[in-house]
């Protein structure tokens, strides 16, 4: 009898792969092989985790049809189980996966495609957090407003395709219209996914206010989010990118770096 | 080991159902006459709509959480990150039960989900009490464990589920969540007697049941009985849960219902028929007092 640990270690990659000799002998055959009462778990194992992905990635879904879904679901899987039992946060890497999966090398768009259903399924399920009030931001002190750091609402994030990816997306919703066609000339999308009062949604920034906000999500101080801004669209109205960020409702804190540590304080 | 005294909410003793995403906007709005609703934490360690229902939902039921995630019978290191979030949770919601599974689910750092078995011997004893009781620490109250349904056996596994079940409540001061589905499924596929399993189990120490349905499946020309939480109640598993409320008394049930999932009236009746076995079973006891 080995301990616990080998037999579970044992169990887990018969789950995930194929059984062992030793593992099959410590099941009781009880009028079934042992191989047969391990497809049992291993079925439900692999269903409920290809529903888990499907649930995640319905539009990949859409375009790959169901079987190719399923036999790409398959392999993600057994490559890269779940690591936390929390199955909302299960699939972060899967559009990675597709990038570099031989059999849809040719769906160019495919992965950012993912992108943009992960970046949705983690606004749908991110922490709660109160944004602040932009007015916060008038009472930095003028010389200390350029190193200034936000924080953006947890829901917050971005995405940038040279792909129409946005309107792949919904031209495969539910409601979408059977017959429209999206263009793979159209042009890419600089996206900002985050969730609004309970729903989740997205869309298109320009080339200043997508570089000013990531700048800032990344840690950046403002000063180098704006010259980020300034380099994207060297004719924007600052002041105005800066007042659209504040008032949507998503910076969550400000801090001020202390003038004498220049470390973060007053946070 | 010492048994320590966890606070131990005064739970409801009528029918619950498990809440499923599809059906919260109905519930919302109409408010159905049910004594709880159950749901699995591992759903709203997050933030968002969903927890935003639930929020709304708990002034009005009393919530049981009912966990998948803490993998009591694995040899992983405890997944603390994940029991500081169910602590978050728990505190947040105050539910009248936190349960989880006599089973595994992770190992070598894979979240299988699925409630894995185990065999019953010491080794995997002493794991179960070890993990149980630091969940109970952590919680700082007592949690129900339930019997997982099976579909395979070890050679090596000389304790019956229900004396392992009973030792471990004796041992941690944990509940037992008795699945009357899980027994008759277990028992059918190993062709056992599930009366003899209920007798064996501390009754006592039973402080929530759980219903469902289950699908019979051909495998290699053996038929075995999958919980597939998907369809009404098999009847003789009503048989079993008024026996066991004979023996148990009235105690919280709830029907589960996960996949196929059907219209919310017709999980409310399966609840009305639970809710009508409690009812007949207290006025039984009345009757007896009055005679």
């Amino acid at each position: 009898m080995p301990s616990l640990r080998e037999l579970e270690s044992s169990f887990g990659r018969a789950l995930l792969g194929e059984p062992e000799a030793a593992l099959l002998d410590l099941i009781a055959a009880d009028g079934l092989a042992p191989a047969a009462r391990l497809r049992i778990y291993r079925n439900h194992v692999l269903v409920t985790l290809t529903d888990t992905l499907m649930a995640t990635y319905p539009v990949v879904c859409r375009l790959v049809d169901e079987r190719f879904f399923g036999y790409a679901a398959d392999q993600y899987i057994r490559a890269h189980p779940p690591a936390v039992p929390c199955l909302v946060e299960y699939g972060d890497s899967f559009a990675a996966f597709l990038a570099a999966f031989g059999p849809c090398q040719h769906l160019e768009y495919l992965p950012d495609v993912a992108r943009l259903e992960w970046a949705i399924n983690r606004a749908l399920h991110a922490d709660d957090a109160e944004a602040i009030d932009a007015a916060r931001l008038g009472g930095v002190p003028a010389d200390r407003i350029g190193s200034v750091t936000l924080s953006l609402h947890p829901s917050v994030s971005f995405l940038s395709s040279p792909w129409p990816v946005d309107r792949i997306w919904r031209a495969n919703q539910p409601d979408a219209d059977p017959d429209a066609t999206v263009s793979l000339d159209a042009g890419g999308a600089q996206l900002e996914i985050r969730r609004l009062s309970e729903d989740v949604v997205f869309r298109s920034l320009d080339a200043a206010a997508y570089a000013l906000r990531t700048a800032l999500a990344r840690g950046d101080s403002l000063e180098r989010a704006a010259e980020a801004a300034h380099s994207a669209d060297s004719g924007v109205d600052l002041a105005q990118t800066l007042q659209q960020l504040l008032s949507d409702g998503i910076v969550t804190s400000i801090c001020v770096p202390s003038p004498f540590t220049h470390a973060a304080g007053q946070c | 080991m010492v048994a320590h005294d966890y606070r131990v909410p005064a739970g409801p003793t009528g029918a619950g159902i498990g809440l499923r995403t599809p059906h919260v906007a109905e519930i919302l709005a109409t408010r159905p006459a049910v004594a709880f609703l159950e749901v699995h934490p591992e759903n709203y360690m997050g933030g968002g709509q969903a927890l935003a229902a639930l929020e709304r939902l708990r002034c009005d039921y009393p919530l049981s959480l009912h966990g998948i995630g803490l993998s009591l019978g694995g040899l992983d290191v405890l997944d603390t990150r994940h029991l500081a979030r169910l602590a978050r949770l728990v505190e947040r919601l105050d539910p009248v039960f936190v349960s989880e599974h006599l089973a595994w689910s992770v190992v070598d750092g894979a979240y299988l989900n699925h409630l894995l078995p185990l065999p019953y011997d010491d080794e995997s004893l002493d794991t179960m009490c070890s993990r149980v009781s630091r969940t109970q620490e952590a919680l700082d109250r007592k949690i129900l464990v339930e019997n997982p349904s099976r579909y395979l056996r070890f050679r090596h596994s000389p304790i019956s589920e229900p004396a392992f079940l009973g030792e471990l409540a004796r041992r941690t001061g944990c509940g037992i969540l008795l699945d009357v589905n899980n027994v008759y499924v277990s028992c059918r596929n190993f062709e056992e007697d599930p009366h003899v399993y209920l007798h064996a189990l501390p009754m006592d120490a039973v402080g929530e049941i759980h219903l469902a349905g289950h699908s019979m499946n051909d495998v290699d020309g053996r038929t075995v009985l999958i919980d597939d939480h998907g369809s009404r109640v098999a009847e003789p598993v009503w048989q079993l849960y008024a026996r066991t409320l004979e023996r148990r008394g009235p105690v919280a049930t709830l029907v589960e219902w996960d996949t196929n999932l059907p219209d919310l009236a017709v999980l409310l009746d399966e609840a009305a028929t639970a809710q009508r076995c409690l009812d007949a079973m207290r006025s039984r006891a009345r009757d007896a007092v009055a005679a």
